[in-house]
């Protein structure tokens, strides 16, 4: 049950919506698929027809893939996006989640069960038979990007790793996809940071709640993010950041899990909020200060940077731009894509993973013409989308510091 | 046009002339309404949608609480398609006399008002926009109508049993033989062109115009008070259950929602002219304010537009009547002018409330029977409306259900409303009308958010490309329907509708320049 | 301190105002930081540059009554800005969308003659500088049009604008081609992004060849491709090898679009920052000078330093200036006095819908510089303006543009003294 007056404010927001269509110019998917109709149809417009406890006939808006550009874009303040959300939300409770769905938004449990059995899962991904099965069983698309298990995890690597014994400390939220399947990414993250002066502190930490949100699986939402403010907390009381590579995650800890779960009243979450930062925001605010180091070697080569969704909804630009901006040799192409059409877990799903292709295919087409040869992105399931739909590698932005650096 | 002649003339197309259309021709008689406007267009269509509990005057007025109490479950019973059952609640706000409450009770009780105490804390939980402090609140069977599609409901009945509904044709006289009326002379308001209605019986069902349609008669002392009411449309339903407070009966104390939208109602200003549509700055203000103490953030919240309704307080110039139109009884009257006149042939029904339609055309088809010497038994109270057959009720949800179902089959037009390209070719042809104000109150095109800013336009084309309909005409119903909504805005604009008229004067004078039409 | 950034001037607003002076600002050597609550004007504008269309009468030649337009308003942005210095803007805005960053988007006219370009009601619409994708529909030429309309796009319908092209002289006749997107309806967005693709066009010219007579002008609603509009119109006009133009329909406009990409590519490419999303919650100030503006991002705020501010925020109709239900108006974003309201008793609005509205011309108090009354360093370009009512003076890209333009330049020389100095 959505907070009752929580949701009247959400709803309140629509009083804002003028029709423009601005938003529907932003929307990745309406312009894709007749399916869903688009932002300002399924948020402000649909919303008047909404009422507690009426009989409800819709299924389009489970087509919103809950990308939140409609809201960035949104000049009027129409929380476009979050109208959306509840309304799949409302769906689901209607109609029932499937299994599926239940299964994919919970990458811990994927997590913890892949990763003992690596190579056998991964080649197990890979055959195509296997993924026949999974696409009949399961719903999930056959050619679907999936990533591979790393077989190790960050955690593992992050106990064994001695900090420097100074430093600032910073707390890093490092998310599932670092933990599970790309540790690697973490341990450059961590590289990076102390190589600025930070001491990286890594507490116990769980999943976000974010695919179950984007699910429609609030309740279960909450019961990750509760549980994952509750562990930082006590970390940052002392006013020490929180810091995330992982761009949607630690989203879902600054806004989503209170502007779209409600729960803004979570004291843990309202700290744990207020002190999370994007890794290249970090950055760009040491930068700013004149404190981050520059001692980079150059870099020939050329790369397009893709701002992903959720990046964007961070509302804060586009600081890794700025950044990799600093590498000597590095000829960075800026992409105007909206998005590379995977929205978290909902390219996976059988009935929309071709909507995701074509809503991607522009930023593949962009990429393609770029002429670059590798590809930054923050976020981890856009970069596995990216390497479905081009073939080339495609990195968090922080990789390539970590390369110039040298380290 | 040669002459018609029935048995039975309606003058007034409102939901009580619509009513008696009805009742007359489902008792058999051959029925001819004539409305100078639209159907629902004059008070009917200008009130905030209530279908009365009773609860409202169960203290004030015990007679037309119960009158209320059972007309309401007929409406419900026989027009369920125009009827959302909303429920309705009485709540005793910080600003109420607390006594009230017990005198409600009391006063539902004595008068047949269904009517459940509730805890507090559970009608907020019904209806979380409510103000928190309110310490008691009570369930009442209230309920919303869509007074347009209640009104073409009846009339298309009337039409199934053989009457002929002639909107937009205006009395301009009254056919009188000595102490006999006899029908009317109608003009046709579209095509000029003017005709007689013979008539055996002509009832008047002219509401607050009814002093003037006897006056056509030279019947004199038909004294109908308009007490003018504004209205302020809010754009979402801040509630859902229509909200009353729980206290005498004054300005401002009622929210309804109908439809996407909720109706703040409603003020009291005595005026001497029923087409005094003025708005005072003073009034809306004080609505505002009224609407801030039911729920709070109302002032923040979007106001669309604003309209005024006038009632028909009957008052018979013959007897001492009360200085203030809210003290005037809400009760209906029926004027049989053989008796009071010595005018046989004529009857005034004027009064009353929405509510109560259905019970006035009864009263008056039986003493129109009786003049006759016809006895005919009156059946609207059991036999239901078209498109109530099933006695389902209307939902807000209706539309966007039926949007998802046929999503791929038609144009969306109008957005706001949900109406696609194919409903407005249908009302066109079916109406035949190009007046985009018809389509307003039959489809509820241009009544959203945006008041037209994209759907008119689209309206206006498929209006040119249907047969018939040229350059000059399609113009012109576009620039009638932007003045039209104008009017209802400009005394409201602020906040977010500010915002809206803003960007619909780029669409039109910007983007289109509508106003250099060559 | 965390979450805080310095630049030497943010730019509030990603209109055509506020893009314009980013982009000018950044060409000059500044770093500039643009912030926006969300998508601008341009995304629903027509495209075309109105400079000054009715006076209130219909305006021939802009050049020649701009000053006596001006003599009768002196409270007007051109009146403050100057005759003068509306051309240079001009002629920045088409050589920055032919030669920016982005494939040549080509502009034809001036201040000399307006255009009197169709509206999709087929009105003639006076403008002065014009993509070439629509300067075909000029209506002073008699040439015959044929008005194409798409009935899977909602938001043009070619019957109506034929017949008031008729109205007005032009020989007129509508047909209908339909396009084929697998859906029942469309917006002019996401036809235009299926003609970007030159086989889906060379189909579509294809059909349209088969129904387009000799010697007739071919009118489209703007439809002609997003990523190389001018491209794909020269392609068009080839292939049916006669005068192919656009017209411009609701919302959204891909034409407006075609502006938006050219303007933020040039204005990256000269180095300023865009933050989408960043509504501002507050400044700090120090005497008259603001310092800093403290936006919304998510989690946390974020604090922009700065030496300058341009407010381009947009009035009413974007919602940085409002006008609440206590009937008190409002500069949203820094609290900046306004100038025009009507007195208390005077009427906001009147009863007329073309009649004069007093609260029209409302706007941001300036003075003769376009500087914020009561701040050193805040200047305010566009719709934020008082004095103007664009929408019926024809005139709101033309104070866009030569008031962003206007800003940049005094910003820059202000900047310069100070380097002097």
């Amino acid at each position: 049950m959505i907070e009752d007056l929580f949701h009247e404010e959400l709803r309140a927001s629509l009083d804002h919506c003028i029709k423009c269509t601005i938003c529907e110019t932003a929307c990745p998917v309406s312009n894709v698929t007749p399916l869903f109709p688009g932002p300002k149809y399924a948020g402000p417009q649909a919303e008047r027809f909404r009422a507690q406890g009426e009989p409800q006939d819709e299924w389009s808006v489970d087509y919103c893939s809950g990308c939140g550009l409609c809201t960035m874009s949104c000049p009027q303040g129409v929380k476009i996006a979050e109208l959306n959300a509840h309304a799949r939300y409302a769906v689901k409770q209607r109609k029932g989640v499937p299994l599926r769905d239940r299964l994919i938004t919970r990458p811990t449990v994927l997590g913890r069960l892949g990763t003992p059995v690596a190579p056998l899962a991964n080649a197990t991904l890979k055959l195509r038979p296997a993924r026949v099965l999974a696409e009949r069983l399961l719903g999930i698309h056959r050619d679907a990007p999936m990533p591979k298990f790393a077989g190790r995890r960050f955690r593992t690597w992050a106990r064994r790793h001695q900090p420097p014994s100074t430093g600032t400390k910073i707390v890093y939220f490092h998310g599932c996809g670092t933990e599970y399947y790309e540790p690697e990414a973490g341990e450059k993250v961590v590289a990076v940071l102390e190589h600025n002066g930070y001491r990286v502190e890594v507490p116990d930490q769980d999943c976000c709640g974010l695919p179950l949100q984007s699910s429609g699986l609030f309740e279960d939402a909450r019961k990750y993010v509760k549980r994952l403010a509750r562990a930082l907390a006590p970390h940052v009381r002392d006013g020490t950041l929180i810091v995330g590579n992982a761009t949607s995650c630690t989203l879902m800890l600054k806004r989503e899990a209170r502007e779209i779960l409600g729960l803004q009243d979570d004291p843990d979450l309202a700290l744990v909020s207020r002190q999370t930062y994007d890794i290249c925001e970090l950055l760009l605010g040491l930068h700013d200060r004149g404190e981050l180091r520059t001692d980079f070697q150059p870099v020939e080569d050329i790369v397009a940077y893709h701002a992903p969704c959720q990046q964007q909804g961070h509302w804060m630009g586009k600081p890794a731009l700025e950044l990799l901006a600093l590498i000597p040799g590095l000829e960075v192409r800026e992409l105007n894509a909206r998005c590379c059409g995977i929205a978290g877990t909902y390219g996976l799903k059988r009935e929309k993973y071709q909507i995701a292709m074509d809503a991607g295919a522009d930023l593949f087409g962009q990429v393609e013409a770029s002429g670059a040869r590798i590809v930054a992105c923050d976020s981890e399931t856009c970069r596995w989308m990216i390497e479905h739909g081009t073939h080339r590698p495609s990195v968090h932005p922080v990789e390539l510091l970590h390369q110039a650096y040298g380290l | 046009m040669e002459k018609l002649s029935t048995d039975l003339l309606v003058i007034g197309g409102g939901a009580t002339g619509t009513g008696v259309a009805w009742d007359g021709a489902l008792r058999g008689l051959d029925v001819v309404l004539v409305e100078r406007g639209d159907l629902a267009s004059g008070t009917s269509g200008r009130f905030h949608g209530l279908l009365h509990s009773g609860g409202r005057y169960a203290v004030k007025d015990p007679n037309a609480a119960d009158e209320c109490a059972r007309e309401n479950g007929v409406v419900r019973h026989v027009a369920a398609d125009c009827v959302e059952d909303t429920g309705g609640l009485f709540v005793t706000t910080p600003f109420d006399d607390p006594a009230y409450a017990d005198l409600f009770v009391n006063g539902c009780r004595d008068t047949g008002v269904p009517c459940e105490e509730i805890d507090p804390a559970r009608a907020l939980r019904e209806e979380p926009r409510l103000n928190p402090r309110i310490s008691r609140a009570f369930r009442v069977p209230d309920a919303s109508v869509d007074v347009w599609k209640l009104a073409w409901a009846l009339a298309r009945a009337a039409q199934g049993r053989g009457a002929r509904i002639l909107p937009y044709h205006e009395t301009v006289a009254v056919h009188r033989d000595r102490d006999r009326v006899h029908g009317a002379r109608v003009r046709d308001s579209r095509s000029g062109d003017e005709f007689d209605i013979e008539a055996r019986v002509t009832v008047s069902a002219t509401g607050a115009w009814a002093g003037q349609l006897a006056e056509l008669a030279q019947i004199e002392g038909v004294r109908v008070m308009p007490g003018r009411g504004i209205m302020i449309g809010m754009n979402h339903r801040l509630v859902n259950t229509v909200v009353n407070r729980c206290q005498m009966p004054t300005d401002g104390d009622i929210i309804v929602p109908i439809r996407t939208v909720s109706v703040i109602g409603t003020t009291d200003v005595d005026t001497d002219d029923p087409d005094d549509h003025s708005v005072l700055q003073d009034e809306v203000d004080a609505m505002l304010d009224d609407g801030e103490r039911l729920v709070p953030g109302f002032k923040e919240a979007r106001a669309l537009r604003v309209w005024t309704g006038v009632r028909p307080l009957f008052e018979d110039r013959k007897e001492g009547g009360p200085a203030s139109s809210r003290d005037v009884t809400r009760a209906h009257a029926l004027l049989d002018h053989l008796d009071r006149d010595g005018v046989s042939g004529f009857f005034t029904i004027t009064g009353g409330k929405l509510t109560t339609y259905r019970l006035m055309a009864e009263e008056t088809v039986d003493a129109v029977c009786r003049q006759l010497g016809e006895p005919r038994p009156c059946a609207t109270s059991t036999t239901r409306l078209p498109g109530s057959g099933d006695g389902k009720y209307l939902h807000v949800g209706d539309r966007l259900g039926r949007r998802e179902r046929e999503l791929q089959d038609d144009q969306l037009i109008c957005e706001c409303e949900m109406i696609t390209r194919g409903q407005v070719e249908d009302a066109v042809r079916q109406r035949g009308t190009i007046d985009l104000d018809d389509l307003r109150r039959l489809l509820r095109l241009g009544m959203g958010p945006c008041q037209g800013g994209f759907c008119i336009y689209r309206a206006t084309g498929i209006l040119r490309g249907m047969h018939g309909i040229n350059t000059e005409q399609a113009n012109e119903a576009l620039l009638d329907y932007v003045r039209e909504r104008w009017k209802g805005a400009w005394p409201v604009l602020y906040g977010d509708q500010l915002r809206q008229a803003r960007f619909d004067e780029w669409v039109f004078q910007g983007l289109l320049d509508v106003e250099h039409f060559a | 301190m965390n979450g805080s950034l310095h630049y030497d001037v943010v730019v509030l607003g990603l209109g055509v105002a506020g893009l314009t002076a980013a982009t000018r600002l950044a060409e000059g050597g500044a770093r500039v930081c643009v912030l926006a609550k969300g998508v601008g004007s341009t995304h629903l504008a027509p495209g075309t540059v109105d400079v000054l269309g009715y006076d209130p009468e219909r305006v021939e030649e802009p050049a020649a009554a701009i000053p006596r337009f001006i003599a009768a308003h002196p409270d007007h942005p051109y009146a403050l800005i100057g005759a003068d210095a509306i051309a240079p803007a001009l002629e920045w805005f088409a050589a920055t969308l032919e030669h920016g960053p982005q494939p040549a988007y080509r502009y034809t006219g001036g201040l000399e003659r307006n255009h009197l370009l169709p509206t999709a009601v087929g009105v003639a619409r006076p403008s002065a500088l014009v993509p070439q994708t629509m300067a075909g529909g000029d209506m002073r030429s008699n040439e015959p049009v044929c008005v194409v309309g798409i009935p899977v796009l909602r938001d043009f319908y070619a019957a109506l604008c034929a017949g008031n092209l008729r109205n007005a002289g032009v020989p007129a006749r509508a047909i209908e081609v339909d396009i084929d997107v697998g859906r029942v309806e469309a917006n002019s967005l996401l036809l235009a992004r299926r003609l970007d693709d030159p086989s889906f066009r060379a189909a579509f010219a294809a059909r349209l060849a088969l129904l387009v007579r000799p010697g007739e002008r071919v009118a489209l609603p703007a439809i002609l491709g997003l990523r190389d509009p001018f491209g794909a119109w020269s392609d068009l006009e080839r292939r049916l090898a006669r005068p192919v133009f656009e017209i411009p329909t609701l919302p959204p406009s891909t034409p407006g679009m075609r502006v938006y990409d050219a303007l933020v590519a040039a204005l990256r490419a000269a180095g300023g920052r865009i933050v989408l999303g960043a509504e501002v919650l507050d400044v700090e100030r120090s005497g008259e000078r603001v310092t800093s503006v403290r936006a919304h991002s998510s989690g946390h705020d974020t604090v922009y330093g700065a030496r300058w501010v341009v407010l381009a925020t947009g009035g009413f109709g974007s919602g940085a200036i409002e006008l609440g239900s206590d009937w008190q108006a409002r500069e949203k974003v820094l609290g900046l006095a306004l100038r025009g309201m009507p007195g208390p008793g005077e009427p906001r609005f009147t009863a007329g819908y073309f009649g004069p509205q007093p609260m029209s011309p409302v706007g941001v108090a300036v003075d003769s510089s376009l500087l914020a009354e009561g701040t050193e360093n805040v200047f305010v370009a566009g719709a934020a303006l008082p004095g103007s009512v664009p929408w019926r003076e024809g005139s709101g890209e033309g104070i866009a543009l030569a008031s962003g333009h206007f800003v940049a330049q005094a910003v820059l020389e202000r900047e310069g003294a100070t380097a002097t100095a």
